[in-house]
């Protein structure tokens, strides 16, 4: 198995090739990366490849955004159960 | 509604907890783990003096202390979100809410994961994973493992393992890519290592920590390093030579590594196969801030620092009314600064609650988080000191705008 085939957001099963591939095509910042990919939408939230993407978003010099955390968190910040969620009692 | 909310139980949360029920303000801790004690359960060391760091005792003894005094706990109760409303905090769990005038984001670090080709096989975890596995719930991950990632906190998991009898055959660096970067580079890897020599028995590493302190040196040092790498309590640290793949049918049976250039490219057949039941990957730990970043805090990035940090005042208060950090998510750093920053955000809220006369122990607690600072064990980031120093410029800056 090479880079390329690695898996970088398991939740959406986003590859190293993709996002860098990605990268290349549109020069894109880690927000954009993210939604042209999916990589960090799925069900943790981001927070096994949150770091990568900024990584990856970071190719070839592109500047770091030092004052701002670059990619937005929502809440919940950690999964909900729909039972949970809806108010539903078991 | 309560006075003091305080989410992580980890030593800067249980010091807090214990400080500000001491000046009498009503507490609730909230923490996701079903145990009190963050990060601090799972340490483990051998201290300077020779005494040895316990940190499930030290956990329960803060724990209990805490109970004692009155501290109320919920664990098992992740926080997803808080919300300032009125003058109030508002704090979001799955089933219930909770408000508080003050609340103390004490949420600690969490590990930085880096990816090798093969690392969603079952059987590759983190080094933080093995260490909670081994320490705090005295299971073993297996039987021989690999460390992938060499730096401070991998280095002193690696022993821990051993002295659970558990085999570690190599520490080495994940394989180049854009996602590794320093974490792959011989280089960058050695200049940290030189920060740990004093815990490593190695003469090569103790040598050398003195010869390198030049670039020169370095590279030379990188050239040279063995490439059967240097054993640290008879672990192989190899540094020539990175996993590309990890590998196995349903589960992990080991990993390639190849021995890599100066520069950390792979030099093309020199691939080889190293049984293994379980693979630990170790990128390093960053600060938590999750909930500070949905409050609106302001941030500041600081590689010394470990990344994000919400900006704050050596008071442990940040740019909100009403919102404090203390503890990792302020900067990786040990314990023991994690305490003495929990003691400092305890009397601020107390300040800030009306307790009157606390001013001289709010200097003396932060002058002693610089002494924690400066004899600890363990330190995470060499410029960690320097690091603190321009988040506190900045802070200063800010304020002024
Ligand atoms: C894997 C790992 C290993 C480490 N090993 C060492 C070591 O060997 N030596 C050393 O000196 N330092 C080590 N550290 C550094 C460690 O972070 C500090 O020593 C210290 O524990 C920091 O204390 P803290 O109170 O800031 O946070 P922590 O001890 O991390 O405690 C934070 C607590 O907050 C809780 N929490 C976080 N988010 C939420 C949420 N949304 N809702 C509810 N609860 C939440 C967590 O469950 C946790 O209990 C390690 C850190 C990690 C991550």
């Amino acid at each position: 198995m090479q880079n390329e085939k690695m898996i970088v957001c398991r939740c959406e099963e986003v590859t190293y090739k993709e996002l860098m591939e990605t990268k290349k095509t549109y020069n894109c910042s880690a927000r954009e990366l993210k939604l042209r990919t999916r990589a960090g939408m799925g069900y943790c939230g981001g927070r096994t490849c949150r770091g990568m993407i900024d990584k990856i978003a970071m190719f070839q010099d592109s500047p770091k955004n030092n004052k701002e955390v670059s990619l937005k968190y929502q809440p919940p910040i950690r999964p909900v159960s729909f039972t949970d969620l809806g108010g539903v009692k078991q | 509604m309560n006075k003091v909310i305080i989410i992580g139980a980890g030593p800067s949360g249980l010091e807090a907890a214990i400080t500000c029920r001491e000046q009498g303000l009503d507490v609730l801790v909230l923490d996701e783990y079903m145990i009190a004690g963050g990060r601090l359960l799972g340490q483990l060391y051998e201290q300077p003096d020779g005494t040895w760091w316990n940190g499930l005792e030290e956990s329960k003894i803060r724990y209990e202390k805490a109970l004692e005094l009155g501290t109320r706990f919920l664990l098992n109760t992740p926080v997803n979100n808080i919300v300032q409303t009125n003058e109030h905090w508002t704090v979001y769990t799955d089933t219930e809410s909770f408000t508080a005038k003050h609340l103390l984001l004490a949420t600690g670090a969490a590990e930085t994961p880096v990816p090798v080709p093969g690392w969603t096989l079952p059987g590759v975890m983190s080094v933080g994973a093995a260490q909670v596995m081994t320490n705090v719930h005295r299971v073993k991950p297996g039987n021989r493992g690999v460390i992938i990632g060499v730096n401070v906190l991998s280095t002193a998991i690696a022993m821990e393992l051993k002295l659970a009898g558990i085999e570690v055959v190599a520490m080495t660096l994940p394989v180049n890519s854009q996602v590794t970067n320093e974490s792959s580079q011989p280089k960058e890897v050695m200049n940290s290592l030189l920060h740990v020599s004093h815990m490593a028995p190695s003469k090569f590493i103790k040598l050398g920590s003195r010869l390198m302190k030049n670039d020169f040196m370095k590279n030379m040092g990188v050239t040279f390093f063995p490439k059967t790498g240097v054993k640290i309590w008879d672990i192989p640290i190899q540094l020539r030579k990175a996993v590309v793949e990890i590998y196995g049918d349903n589960e992990v049976q080991g990993v390639i590594v190849a021995t890599i250039d100066s520069k950390g490219d792979v030099v093309g057949g020199s691939e080889e196969k190293i049984k293994a039941d379980f693979v630990c990957i170790a990128g390093g730990l960053y600060p938590l801030a999750e909930l500070a970043a949905v409050a609106g805090c302001s941030f500041y990035y600081s590689e010394e620092l470990g990344g994000y940090v919400p900006l704050h005042s050596e008071r442990m208060e940040t740019n909100l009314d009403g919102l404090y950090v203390a503890g990792n998510i302020t900067g990786i750093e040990g314990a023991k600064v994690a305490i003495a920053q929990g003691k400092t955000a305890g009397l601020t809220i107390a300040h800030h609650a009306g307790i009157p006369g606390l001013e001289k122990d709010i200097q003396t607690s932060i002058e002693s988080i610089e002494r924690a600072r400066d004899k600890a064990y363990i330190q995470f980031h060499p410029g960690v000191k320097k690091g603190k120093e321009l988040l506190l410029a900045e802070w200063q800056n800010r304020l002024g705008e």
